[in-house]
Order: C-alpha cells, then sequence, then structure tokens
C-alpha cells in the first residue's frame, strides 16, 4: 500500500512538475529579451572602446583630404569634434538603409547599438585626451 | 574609339564644377546662411544643438553634396528637404563653401 501510494504521489507530482517545467524555460528567455532592447536603446558610449573600433572608420575618415571614388567623388567628411547624438543617429541611419551611401551601410551593418555608442564617443571627442590637458 | 570624346567630355565637366567651386561667392554665401541656415546650424557652423551638425569647416564639397541630395530627394530629411529646395546650383556653392571656410569646429580623428 505505501509503494501503490508512493507510485501515486509520484505520478501525481511528475504530471504536475512537467507543465510547471515547461513554462519556466519560456519565460526565463523572455524578461532578457525585454530587456536587451531597453539597454540596447541607449548604450553609454566609451571614447576608449571605441578607440579600438576604428579600424573601419580610419582608412576614410582618419585621412586629411581623402575622397570617395564611388558613386560620387567628393572629400570624405570630417566628423571628429561633431555631436556624438548626431553621429549616433546618422550611424543608425546607414545601417536602417535610411542614408544611402554603399560603403557606410555595408560598414553600419555590421556595428551593433553598443559599437554605435562607443565610435560616437570616440569621435564626437575633437582632440585627444592628452591634448586636452 | 567613342572613349575618347566620352573622356573628354568628362574632363571639361568636371574642369567645369571645379571652376564653379573655385567661383564661388563668400559673401553671398553669408547672406544666403543668414538667411536660411544660421538659425539651427549657426552663423559660424558651430551649432550648440545636437538634432544640428556641426559644419563649421567640413569640406565644401561634402557640404554641396549633401545639400544636393537634400534638394533631390535622394537623401531624405524633411527640414533639409524644404530648405535645400529653396536654393539654387549657385547658392549651394556659396553656403558650403561659406562654412567650409569658418573656423573648424570639425577635425579629422585618427
Amino acid at each position: 500500500m505505501i509503494r501503490l501510494s508512493l507510485l501515486a504521489a509520484v505520478l501525481m507530482v511528475l504530471p504536475a512538475t512537467a507543465p510547471a517545467q515547461a513554462p519556466a524555460p519560456a519565460q526565463t528567455p523572455a524578461p532578457a529579451q525585454a530587456a536587451a532592447p531597453a539597454q540596447a536603446s541607449a548604450p553609454v558610449g566609451d571614447s576608449a572602446a571605441g578607440a579600438q573600433k576604428i579600424e573601419m572608420c580610419i582608412g576614410c575618415h582618419g585621412i586629411v583630404g581623402w575622397r570617395t571614388a564611388f558613386p560620387e567623388v567628393y572629400k570624405v567628411p570630417k566628423i571628429g569634434g561633431q555631436h556624438e547624438a548626431y553621429i549616433v543617429r546618422a550611424l543608425q541611419a546607414y545601417r536602417a538603409g535610411e542614408r544611402s551611401h554603399p560603403s557606410m551601410k555595408a560598414i553600419a551593418a555590421t556595428l551593433s547599438d553598443k559599437d554605435i555608442a562607443d565610435l560616437a564617443a570616440y569621435y564626437s571627442g575633437a582632440l585627444p585626451k592628452t591634448a586636452s590637458k | 574609339m567613342m572613349k575618347k570624346p566620352v573622356l573628354g567630355l568628362l574632363a571639361m565637366m568636371m574642369l567645369g564644377a571645379a571652376s564653379a567651386a573655385l567661383a564661388a561667392d563668400l559673401k553671398a554665401g553669408e547672406a544666403k546662411v543668414k538667411a536660411v541656415c544660421q538659425a539651427c546650424h549657426g552663423a559660424d557652423g558651430n551649432s550648440q544643438n545636437a538634432d544640428y551638425p556641426k559644419l563649421g569647416g567640413q569640406y565644401p564639397d561634402y557640404l554641396a553634396k549633401a545639400l544636393r541630395d537634400y534638394k533631390s530627394g535622394a537623401r531624405k530629411n524633411p527640414i533639409m528637404g524644404a530648405f535645400a529646395g529653396t536654393l539654387s546650383t549657385a547658392d549651394i556653392e556659396n553656403v558650403a563653401a561659406y562654412y567650409a571656410a569658418q573656423p573648424a569646429v570639425l577635425v579629422t580623428r585618427h
């Protein structure tokens, strides 16, 4: 009788735990997913981190007087000292396809929100930190 | 056989564009900037509002390209589309030359 009641108890618990476990994995990522966009919408830019991410930028924006080659020829804009928020919006617009320079669209497509914030923090500072002292 | 005349034409067009840029009228550019641009971008292009980019010391051909794109609609912005739409080709060259000649608040970082 004891074994039977144990078995019954196990049988009762098992179906009860199974559905309880089923929603649990679904619920666990849900708050994380909800929190991620909230954090990603306004990541704080880190100029030092941005300085480590400029390899894709300096080939054009780091050379005085460098010209675009395609689809139109003109000097690549200076971006040092530009408003941080403006650089963020420009990169977001390229990434979203709202601004249409081929190179900038391709590069911006590889950037995360954090990358964009870091690069904007770096470029909006007109002078290296050592020079401002 | 057709390439040389086409190249010649291209060269003439580029020379024409270069001479148009050289012929930019800073006084006329200043007047246009004060009438159309300065409320947002500042008379010297040193905008203090992050909604509006700084333009002082920017390359004139980049500024002119941006204005042409706003005017044509290739670059979409309701505010700039409206303002650039009022500018003639000469206005664009003059305004671009004027802002490019202001103290450089923009620099090349590397």
